[in-house]
């Protein structure tokens, strides 16, 4: 029996529960349909109740309890890959993660209960389905870049079969856009991998920092040797980003045009993650994805795959590439406001209930990326972090509330589509009558969607709009303005779909009250939706330490190697001046 | 009794009750009692028991700081209020947003005046929401088969909101600092768009609730901007933080220009100190001596102004000032008891609650756009109402334009007069609309020119509004004793009187506005009373179903028109009474005036002077008395015709008629934009975006086909020949195969010979290399 308590067997077991269960269905007559839905749902739940228990407070260095108030990283898990290209198997959660991995564990089990009307190829659903969380749970935990990679493709693929199989009439277009869109940015990807992992060598950190880089015993050794050989490379994510921050930093290295490897490294890395968030203009594949894929599938994609590319940014851009996240500051900013006010109008000219969901999301992603942006750490502003705390806390609650705001209401459409089979706006009216728990439950998810104090999305909302005026005013002022459209389309949508006297469209007949199942599926959805709203503490005391550390190192870096640089570009300008 | 643990433990209970009254009735209330009708009684018991908190909390603070204050000037030791902190939502080194309170005597009042006039409208709707315990034909919806629409009631639903805004607005009231402000403000809007859209089936009560939300949305949007100047300048959101700051105590309470901001203006310069000085602490310090060399330069002035208007901009929105007034008359869709509980008495004057409560950080700059707006509103709210025929319409404007009296109060300096009339504005205005209510319950139209001769009906109706119509026309006589309504409305005019002598000019205008807007509120308020009540019924129908209304209702009525009749005064031979409590609360450094180059902000004290009052009081009595004669001879005595006059004034009418056209104007201008961009965005997208998408995706295909072209016709076609040419000369090499021993040896020797020639040939060759 192995160790329960040890992070490889646990972190393993949860990212790999799935994929078990996904070959041990292989081996299962595709006839047993209901079985198989069963055992994957149950599947998922033991996932769910794993990340729950590594959620749990109180842990200590033995325990796979979460250490709360701790911002390093836990729980790691160092083996062996493949040696020869310093590849490992390297695994490890911090308060960035951890919500993520919850959220992503929380939202299968449901999307998984919402799958049970699922009637074509049960089986290979299911395997695909768990093969999908597996990948969803790694990339989550992976701190190796090289393990990262493997996994993010490893999601891509089910992904691209769930919405092409049991997708809508043009799910075959949907699909291989959502594909080559994913697969563009991670080939941009890809090549920053490369160049970062050719450009480092671990014997430039100090010694001292090997160790809280988890860095393996077999580089460090061939590090103390080579002292003066071939440069050792790594993709160990936390030795790249104490490497960037190093004063001389090996990614300084001028690459193309003027510009380092880290400025090229960072631009590759941020498109490949923002056509995940999806921000404007790469965001055009997610409405066509959405509207295609069926709902459980919307739920994933909408709830967790956006989260990875706010995830990539805050984890990987941003640490790894301090110089050029300086210097860009302004374009991922400019993305996130422009994305939040692009992203409100298209939703208001929408007449699909789900591409109106599909584009909310674009928007409110836009907060994401806005939130992780707001580098207000500047001599004007005396280096305060306060502020930069906020927007990038306000960016992760915006990502667990946008999580369960956009899979409820893709859920909600869903049992709606269900019953009419259509999604055209103006063919709704009058539900309030004939399902009035469902629309009491979609006012609530709706209304956490608009920011509605009390719900999830206002928190989120509100950090990341007042920490953007100390970094600039003018985008602040167009966040802010998004308030305006946001309640603009969302009540516009209550109106059509729920309010009125009686149903417009076709099958009103068929418009029966929630069943229990669904009602099951949506409450927890709710229940949270007010938890973080009313305490958001409950989310914020574990993203707190671990955003302030990532903060807290940029700042530290920001002093030691760019204000001097500053300082002396201040004294020449001040020279150069007659 | 220690007021600071005791007063937020009441007041916390009281603001706590309604919430679980709603969350009881969320979960069980199809279920309690008959058709939900325990709902109202939860409900109703909640905001009772609230309402005894207070007056307990008050007592408390009564029995603590005295009864009355010095109202004229005489601070010797101002109250400090008990605020402090509840919980964190969120803490990032310095910063932290806290759900938190700051009680002080205006929070008392409010709380008195919210929960008394809740209650009374509780009670109320047990009467006129009764059609909801059955099934409720609605005669205003038609489904598509022609049949009026039939739908359950919804009793508890209606209580339901209710408990949720009265816990809103607590909160509102109770709020320790302007994040959580905004949190209650934002809940009361959606309690406020819930009941505006109560009759989900109507197609115009839901745009109304749209409507009324959305505009509200773009006063937050300025209020959002004003709350992030704030955050980023002063790194705080709590009242005491922001006030310590704005006003220190070192420049006596004076307006100062707070560190936070001249450094936020002049961040240049702070960059280049920082540049230049590698030591932080040596930083720091010539930052700070800098600092007041900077606010002398006038750094940081527009931060403190952007602050003031940014969150006057919210208040515009919730108060229903101009611009933003549109959202309120179209809010009337909702029951009636709703409209005078959130849109007459409570939520509507959260705006002006807010401009008191923020008072101390408006420079005059902003006090003057403050005076501006509301004097606008008064007058243009109030020519509105003179057209209108709808008896809550009518009201509507006049809560608009009272509201806008509110705002020019405060904006001259009247910080007391406008807080003042906010209260006795709650009683006579909620009583009105309960009034109303119950002649619409009677009769079943809002139409008054269907209405008429209702006195003999229902006389308590009449005459609890007789009462409702003299107190907001400030009945009085002068100089001596009125009803609430005087008091209040004479305190506001003597502030502008006082304000007119330090600005003449604008103050003159200011001060004229609002005296017409006087007479224009007795005449369109005397015009409902008498096209209501007096004269002969003009609709048979509605006359004949009239009815005095059921006791649950027109107890209210009689509490608050008493209220109404007495709110303005103190009690007899003591000092206490809302105007001295209220000013019990006046923020430190306000009881001065302020001057600056746009204007010159009076000091409260300045209109206490008997000339100006005496002044005042006789002009305010013989404006309303003209209003109330011209409304007495067209529609009292109809000894004129209105019809004559509107004939006359035919533009005029049509203009007042259509309310400004600011629906039309902002149709055009900002509405239709919206959609249009709306429109472009989705085009945009499907067109552009996808396009660049498909194109390169054609391109990749096309490039493929190209490589495929050059694969079957070079590629493929060389290797072809290539085989072709090999297959060939196979075929002509097999002659050679012939099976022939000893054709095989000759080739086996001419073949040896040859490679021996070739051999010893290139082995020169490479030795000559060598």
């Amino acid at each position: 029996m192995p160790d329960l308590n040890s992070p490889i067997v646990f972190l393993s077991l949860i990212v790999f529960l799935p994929a078990a269960a996904a070959l041990a269905l292989g081996f299962v007559p595709g006839g047993w349909g209901d079985r198989i839905k069963g055992f994957a749902f149950a599947t998922t739940v033991a996932v769910f109740l794993l990340t729950v228990w590594l959620a749990l407070p109180g842990g200590g260095a033995d325990s796979m309890r979460f250490a709360l108030g701790d911002g390093q990283m836990q729980k790691t898990v160092s083996v062996d890959w493949i040696p020869s290209f310093n590849v490992y198997y390297f695994l490890g959660i911090d308060g960035i993660s951890l919500p993520l991995v919850v959220l992503t564990s929380f939202l299968s089990m449901l999307a998984m209960a919402a799958s049970f009307t699922i009637q074509r190829h049960v089986k290979a659903y299911c395997i695909l389905f768990l093969l999908l969380e597996t990948g969803m749970l790694g990339v989550f935990m992976a701190l190796d870049f090289f393990l990262f990679y493997v996994l993010w493709e490893v999601m891509l693929l089910p992904m691209y079969f769930l919405i092409g199989v049991w997708g809508g009439p043009r799910r075959e277009y949907a699909a291989i856009k959502f594909f080559l869109f994913t697969l563009a940015g991670s080939v941009l990807m890809l090549i920053a991998i490369l160049m970062l992992y050719f450009a480092s060598d671990v014997r430039k950190l100090p010694q001292a920092r090997w160790d809280a880089c988890h860095l393996s015993s077999d580089v460090t050794a061939r590090a103390r040797i080579d002292a003066t050989g071939e440069p050792v490379h790594t993709f160990n994510l936390l030795a790249l980003a104490e490497m960037g921050r190093l004063e001389n930093s090996p990614f300084d290295k001028e690459l193309l045009w003027g510009k380092s490897i880290q400025w090229w490294a960072f631009l590759l890395l941020l498109v490949g993650f923002l056509v995940k968030v999806p921000a404007v203009p790469i965001h055009t594949w997610l409405p066509d994805a959405h509207v295609e894929a069926p709902t459980p599938i919307s739920m994933i994609l909408a709830g967790v795959l956006l989260k990875m590319g706010g995830y990539g940014i805050i984890r990987i851009c941003y640490p790894i590439c301090p110089d050029a996240a300086y210097e860009l500051a302004w374009l991922v900013c400019g993305i996130g406001a422009v994305s939040m006010v692009y992203g409100a109008l298209a939703a208001m000219a929408q007449k699909d209930f789900k591409r109106l969901v599909a584009y909310s999301s674009v928007s409110h992603m836009g907060y994401v990326v806005l939130g992780l942006g707001v580098w207000s750490i500047t001599p004007g502003n005396l280096l305060a972090t306060d502020y930069w705390k906020l927007g990038m806390n306000g960016a992760m609650f915006q990502m667990i509330a946008h999580g369960i705001s956009s899979a409820g209401m893709f859920f909600l459409v869903g049992v709606i589509y269900d019953r009419v089979h259509h999604r055209d706006l103006d063919r709704f009216g009058g539900l309030f009558a004939k399902m009035p728990v469902y629309s009491g439950i979609s006012m609530v998810i709706f209304f956490a969607a608009l920011g509605l104090p009390g719900l999830c999305g206002f928190i989120g909302e509100v950090f990341v709009v007042l920490s953007v005026w100390k970094y600039s005013t003018a985008l602040a002022v167009v966040a802010a303005s998004v308030v305006i459209l946001t309640a603009g389309y969302i009540l516009w949508t209550i109106q059509r779909v729920y309010l009125g006297p009686e149903y417009k469209g076709p099958h009103g007949e068929a418009i029966t009250r929630m069943t229990r199942r669904e009602i099951a599926i949506a409450a927890p959805l709710v229940a949270l939706a007010i938890v973080l709203g009313v305490y958001p503490r409950a989310l914020l005391d574990y993203t707190k330490p671990s955003v302030a550390q990532t903060v807290d190192n940029l700042a530290g870096w920001m002093e030691r190697v760019k204000l001097p640089e500053l300082r002396d570009r201040a004294a020449m300008e001040e020279r150069a001046r007659p | 009794m220690d007021l600071s643990t005791t007063l937020p433990i009441l007041l916390g209970l009281a603001w706590l009750l309604p919430l679980a009254s709603f969350a009881l009735v969320v979960l069980f209330g199809p279920w309690m009692g008959r058709r939900g009708v325990g709902a109202g009684y939860l409900a109703t018991g909640a905001i009772a028991a609230a309402f005894v908190l207070s007056f307990v909390a008050l007592l408390g603070w009564l029995g603590q700081h005295g009864l009355a204050s010095g109202e004229h000037g005489a601070h010797a030791d101002p109250i400090p209020p008990v605020a402090g902190e509840w919980y964190a939502l969120g803490t990032f080194g310095a910063l932290t947003i806290t759900i938190g309170y700051y009680i002080d005597s205006l929070t008392l009042v409010m709380f008195m005046m919210v929960t008394l006039v809740a209650t009374c409208i509780h009670v109320y709707s047990f009467g006129y929401m009764h059609e909801e315990l059955g099934v409720v034909t609605d005669p205003l919806v038609t489904r598509a088969n022609g049949r009026p629409l039939k739908r359950r009631g919804r009793f508890h639903r209606f209580y339901q909101y209710f408990s949720l805004f009265c816990f809103s607005m607590l909160g509102l009231v109770l709020a320790g600092n302007v994040a959580m402000v905004f949190v209650f403000w934002e809940l009361v809007g959606i309690c406020s768009y819930l009941l505006i859209g109560f009759y989900i089936e109507r197609q115009s009560a839901s745009n109304a609730a749209n409507k009324a939300f959305i505009v509200n949305r773009v006063g937050d949007f300025g209020m959002l901007i004003g709350m992030m100047v704030l955050w980023s300048t002063l790194g705080t959101f709590s009242f005491s933080g922001i006030f310590e700051q704005v006003r220190p105590a070192a420049s006596g309470h004076a307006l100062v220009v707070p560190d936070g901001m001249v450094r936020a203006a002049a961040a240049d310069e702070v960059e280049r100190i920082v540049l230049a000085n590698p030591n932080p602490a040596i930083a720091e310090r010539n930052i700070a001596a800098q600092v007041p060399a900077w606010r002398e330069a006038g750094h940081g002035r527009w931060l403190l102004i952007v602050a003031g208007l940014g969150i006057f901009c919210g208040c515009v929105g919730k108060s229903a000032q101009f611009p933003l007034h549109v959202w309120l008359p179209d809010a009337m869709e909702g029951p009636t008891p709703v409209s005078a509980l959130i849109h007459a008495a409570t939520m509507v004057a959260a705006g002006v609650y807010l401009v008191g409560r923020f008072y101390p950080v408006f420079t005059p700059e902003v006090l003057l756009v403050i005076a501006c707006v509301g004097a606008i509103t008064l007058f243009m709210a109030a020519t509105i109402a003179i057209t209108a025929t709808d008896i809550k319409r009518v009201l509507a404007y006049s809560t608009v334009s009272q509201l806008g009296y509110m705002m020019l109060g405060l904006g001259v300096g009247g910080w007391v007069a406008g807080l003042f009339h906010l209260i006795t504005h709650a009683f006579f205005k909620s009583l009105l609309f309960l009034g109303s209510g119950s002649v619409i319950h009677a009769c079943g139209t809002n139409e008054m020119p269907r209405m008429g001769g209702l006195r003999r009906k229902m006389p308590w109706t009449a005459g609890t509004m007789l009462v409702g119509a003299l107190a907001i026309s400030g009945a009085g006589i002068p100089l001596l004793i009125g009803l609430s309504g005087y008091h209040s409305k004479d305190a506001i005019l003597a502030q502008v009187f006082a304000f007119r002598k330090d600005n003449p000019g604008q103050g003159d205008l200011l001060f004229w506005i609002a005296a017409m807007g006087a007479a224009i509120t007795a005449f369109y308020m005397f015009r409902l009373w008498y096209m209501t009540f007096a004269g002969e019924p003009r609709d048979a129908h509605a006359a004949a179903h009239a009815h005095e209304s059921p006791r649950s209702m027109v107890a209210p009525l009689v509490v608050l028109a008493a209220l109404a009749v007495v709110g303005g005064w103190n009690v007899p031979w003591t000092g206490l009474g809302v105007r001295p409590l209220v000013d019990q609360a006046r923020p430190l450094g306000t009881e001065v005036g302020m001057t600056a180059p746009a204007a010159a902000i009076p000091a409260e004290s300045a209109s206490h002077e008997p000339a100006i009052h005496r002044i005042v009081s006789w002009i305010a009595f013989f404006a309303a008395l003209g209003g109330f004669l011209v409304a007495t001879g067209f529609y009292g005595l109809r000894q004129l015709d209105p019809e004559k006059v509107r004939r006359v004034l035919a533009p005029v009418h049509w203009f007042l008629k259509n309310k400004w056209f600011f629906d039309e104007l902002y149709r055009w201008v900002f509405v239709r934009p919206t959609l249009a961009a709306a429109r472009v965005v989705a085009a945009l997208d499907r067109i552009v975006l996808d396009g660049l998408a498909h194109g390169a995706a054609g391109l990749v295909r096309l490039v493929s086909r190209l490589d495929d072209l050059i694969d079957r016709l070079i590629v493929d076609r060389l290797v072809n020949a290539v085989g072709e040419w090999t297959y060939a000369t196979g075929l002509r090499l097999r002659a050679v195969q012939s099976g022939n021993l000893r054709q095989y040896v000759m080739w086996i020797a001419v073949g040896t010979v040859g490679l021996f020639v070739l051999v010893s040939l290139f082995w020169n060759y490479a030795a000559a290399g060598n």
